[in-house]
């Protein structure tokens, strides 16, 4: 079943004189519980399609579904509250409000959509023990570490237990250790609640964790991989030719 | 590029970003300016030298002076910490320190001086409005004419330039300690995290209220005679004054911290939205906010006050002159009257004329006293009051034991209050007649000449007073003894009669009044002292506001990546916006509700110094302050509402 379906999206930034068009016709279907990574060279516009995807910015053109519901066509409010129910983010600078505590901050997406305390403390002790963080939940963003706070980010995109969850280079600021971490914690969401992901990343080894992995250049798409029965080992060898073929920014491994 | 250019080019980018400073700027120097222009108008002099104006008018321009600095300090502040990303990128491409100060010194010397001029202008064409005001409140004739005093203009560049030495040294002592890592982080990091509640803080958040309530409290006894010597006055004034400006602080430090984190403890860290924007943000920053509130409080108490007390004075002048003058014109010696009687016949103005007996009687009140009085100056044994025959009053019968007073001062009577009833003793000069105290009337008979200057008339039964007239001992009587009061019939004739009285011979030492006379000096003093500190309480309200306004410009600013975030998952701007009411209803409604509980109390405890009338001036102006003052929360509300558009 298809989570999300978008056809032929444009997006261009810019007036009339100086048009830059970033998007240039992406179709990408995306199927219930998967994993997927969008990578691509600096500029390849991968960062504007997942802003696209997630209704955060506006096409100029191309039909873009989630759960059949079509986004593109959506007034501001009912966008909001689109993105209270079925959408959840992790973003790469974490995103945290630093006027919150761990917990605060979590619990965040289930007021906007009122869920019942009881329910909420519930979904919370069983998703922060999960993630590890449970121990950190009275703490502020400022006293905890990168990869705690990028956990934190998670939970709180997993909470409601969206449709969906859009991933910004999730990994970007973190170290390896932290990093693989994360990925693992998220393949293990992906597993256990059969979350679907997106996950815009220029890591080749976190691109390596997904199920499939969509190449973007020059704002259409290039090619995508299956990661199929291989193993994570494999998927990653694969990933590495195809960027060095794509001609991106390549690393010595 | 040189220096020169970076100046220059920074500049015209910034000018932008400075409006806020831009504004704080022309307004102080067009207050300033307009205010000290009025200090050297020549028009200002007559009024002056009548009611010597002078020393109020400089004395309120020092006070200026002091609210303006701490004013463009305070946006300076907001400023320089908006520019501390330029700052450090300067330095990491390898300017020294000077270099930079330099650099900042050149721009806003540009920028200060430059709105200076514009502030100057407008304070100017500004100035006429406000000597039309003063005019207007104070009853003097004339024209106000529009008249550029240069000694204010220099007095207003050096008031400045001092000022901008100040901001310089400020700015300097700012960059000269930071380092670059700093200057990238100051956003983030000059607010402290919140700290779990601690016991001490609870004890903070108590002391905080027993202070303001004992300040309360002192200050509800200051003058009802519990502290009657000077020195013990002074200092429980003193006292008032530390114990709530304190309780203040401690208040917004501990006890508002206190209360929002057990609300926020009982939400067991399931906040809405509501929640997020307005009680957490406030706890935030409740740290740093605490000195700035207490400020704001005890700034807008100030005004409040001040203008409270002014106004009350000024509502009330006629109606103090008529416990002065009890009629249109009171005169006291019956010479003076029949002369007076003569002029108004010969210019055919009709009046109507009330003659009272009066003798000075010592009279023992010690048993009605509320307390006992320590005070050497009066012998509750045997005070002087003037007695009148229950005859000269209409509508009053009284029988032959008993006295009624009327008439008595309104801070003598807080200084000396009286029971209901009691018994009191009229001494002639050899007998003594005991009385029966019944009451207490508000209706002013005589005029200050007979009674001493606002102690009580004693009313008697007619027997009594001719008993008393008999024994009246001589040297305790007044010159006179007979009070004649003449009320004009017609009130257009009032202006007319005036004049007449004014043209008089009196003899000597009668102290005659017209009560019109009365009420016009009361309004020339009152009005003079209203004007200034009106103007000042107006400064006060419009630097706290703007105070309150930068603040919270700079606060939206920092928490702008919260509202990004917010939007993201979902909040619509409504629900944003929701919140951001309730926390500005916060902000901008504590200091005003503490401000006016503040001089509520200081109002009350000292009122009967300046007028007859407390309750319809007081909640006038406090209702004008408030409405005044919600301008600036309406206009932050309005400030969020642009950021939180602009968030996604």
């Amino acid at each position: 079943m298809n989570v999300l379906e978008a056809t032929n999206i444009h997006k261009s930034y810019g007036n009339k004189f100086n048009r830059q068009e970033v998007l240039k016709g992406v179709d990408i279907t995306i199927m219930k519980g998967e994993f997927v990574g969008i990578m691509g060279a600096s500029g390849s516009g991968k960062t504007t399609l997942l802003n696209v995807l997630s209704s955060i910015d506006k096409i100029n053109g191309g039909m873009i579904k989630i759960e059949g519901n079509e986004i593109s066509r959506m007034k501001e409010k009912q966008l909001a509250n689109f993105r209270k129910t079925h959408l959840g983010f992790i973003f790469q600078d974490y995103n945290l409000l630093d006027t919150l505590t761990v917990k605060e901050n979590i619990l965040l997406p289930l007021s906007v959509a009122k869920t019942p305390s009881a329910v909420a403390h519930k979904k919370f002790d069983a998703l922060a023990k999960q993630l590890g963080i449970y121990e950190l939940k009275d703490k502020y963003p400022n006293e905890i570490s990168g990869g705690q706070k990028q956990r934190t980010s998670a939970a709180r995109a997993f909470i409601h237990e969206p449709s969906m969850i859009f991933a910004d280079e999730p990994t970007g600021a973190l170290d390896s250790k932290a990093a693989s971490d994360l990925l693992n914690k998220l393949t293990e969401l992906n597993d256990k609640r059969s979350a679907t992901i997106v996950m815009v990343t220029h890591d080749p080894v976190a691109a390596s964790y997904c199920s499939k992995v969509i190449f973007i250049k020059d704002g259409q798409i290039y090619t995508q991989l299956y990661k199929g029965d291989q193993t994570r080992k494999d998927f990653f060898e694969d990933i590495m030719k195809t960027q060095g073929v794509l001609g991106g920014v390549q690393d010595e491994y | 590029m040189n220096i020169n250019q970076l100046v220059f080019r920074n500049f015209k980018k910034n000018v932008k970003n400075y409006y806020l400073y831009v504004f704080a700027l022309v307004f102080s120097a067009a207050l300033y300016f307009a205010f000290v222009t009025l200090q050297y108008d020549p028009a200002l002099d007559a009024t002056k030298g009548s009611i010597k104006g002078g020393a109020a008018v400089r004395a309120a321009s020092v006070l200026l002076v002091a609210i303006v600095s701490i004013f463009l300090l305070y946006a300076n502040t907001i400023f320089i910490k908006r520019r501390s990303k330029e700052i450090g990128l300067f330095q990491l491409i390898g300017m020294t320190k000077t270099r930079i100060f330099r650099i900042l010194t050149a721009e806003n010397f540009m920028l200060y001086f430059s709105s200076l001029i514009v502030g100057i202008l407008i304070g100017f064409s500004f100035s006429k409005a406000v000597i039309m005001v003063l005019f207007k409140i104070t009853d003097t004739k004339g024209i106000a004419k529009l008249h550029f005093s240069e000694e204010a203009l220099i007095q207003t560049l050096i008031v400045f330039g001092v000022i901008y030495l100040l901001i310089m040294t400020m700015n300097y002592l700012f960059i000269k300690r930071q380092t670059i890592l700093a200057l990238f982080r100051v956003t983030s990091s000059t607010e402290g995290k919140t700290k779990k509640i601690s016991i001490l803080e609870i004890i903070i958040g108590i002391l905080g209220m027993i202070f303001i309530a004992s300040g309360y409290y002192i200050s509800a006894k200051l003058f009802d005679g519990s502290f009657t010597s000077m020195n013990a006055l002074s200092i429980a004034m003193v006292s008032i004054l530390a114990s709530v400006i304190l309780g203040t602080y401690l208040f917004y430090k501990g006890s508002v911290r206190f209360l929002l984190n057990l609300m926020r403890k009982s939400k067991k860290g399931y906040l809405s939205i509501n929640d997020v924007l307005s009680l957490s943000s406030i706890m935030f920053r409740m740290k740093s906010n605490a000195l700035l509130l207490t400020v704001i409080t005890t700034v807008s108490a100030l005004a409040i006050g001040l203008l409270c007390l002014s106004y009350i004075s000024y509502y009330s002048a006629e109606k103090s002159a008529e416990d002065y003058v009890p009629n249109n014109f009171s005169i006291n010696s019956p010479k003076d009257a029949a002369s007076f009687k003569n002029a108004l016949n010969q210019k055919k103005i009709a009046y109507t004329e009330k003659k009272i007996d009066v003798i000075q009687v010592k009279a023992n009140v010690k048993s009605i006293l509320e307390n006992d009085l320590k005070s050497p100056m009066v012998d509750s044994s045997a005070m002087t009051i003037p007695v009148i025959s229950e005859k000269s009053v209409n509508g009053v019968d009284v029988a032959p034991n008993e006295t009624l007073f009327t008439g008595y001062n309104n801070m003598l009577q807080k200084a000396m209050p009286f029971k209901d009833s009691g018994r009191i003793e009229l001494k002639g000069k050899q007998k003594v007649i005991q009385q029966k105290f019944v009451g207490l009337n508000r209706k002013f008979l005589l005029s200050i000449y007979f009674t001493g200057g606002g102690l009580p008339t004693a009313v008697v039964d007619d027997y009594v007073f001719n008993e008393l007239k008999h024994d009246a001992d001589p040297a305790i009587q007044k010159e006179s003894n007979v009070y004649t009061g003449i009320d004009i019939s017609k009130e257009s004739d009032l202006q007319k009669a005036n004049q007449l009285f004014g043209e008089m011979k009196f003899s000597n030492n009668s102290l005659n009044d017209s009560r019109m006379d009365m009420t016009i000096n009361q309004k020339q003093n009152m009005g003079l002292i209203m004007f200034i500190v009106g103007f000042l309480g107006l400064a006060f309200l419009i630097t706290s506001g703007c105070i309150l306004y930068f603040k919270q410009m700079d606060e939206s600013e920092d928490e702008k990546p919260n509202y990004t975030i917010l939007r993201k998952l979902g909040f619509t701007e409504k629900d944003l916006l929701n919140g951001i009411k309730i926390k500005q209803l916060f902000n901008f409604g504590i200091p005003l509700i503490v401000g006016l509980l503040h001089s509520y109390f200081a109002v009350q405890s000292g009122w009967f110094w300046f007028g007859t009338e407390v309750w319809t001036p007081m909640i006038i102006v406090m209702i004008v302050y408030t409405a005044l003052y919600s301008i600036f929360g309406i206009l932050s509300v309005l400030y969020y509402k642009k950021i939180i558009k602009e968030a996604l």
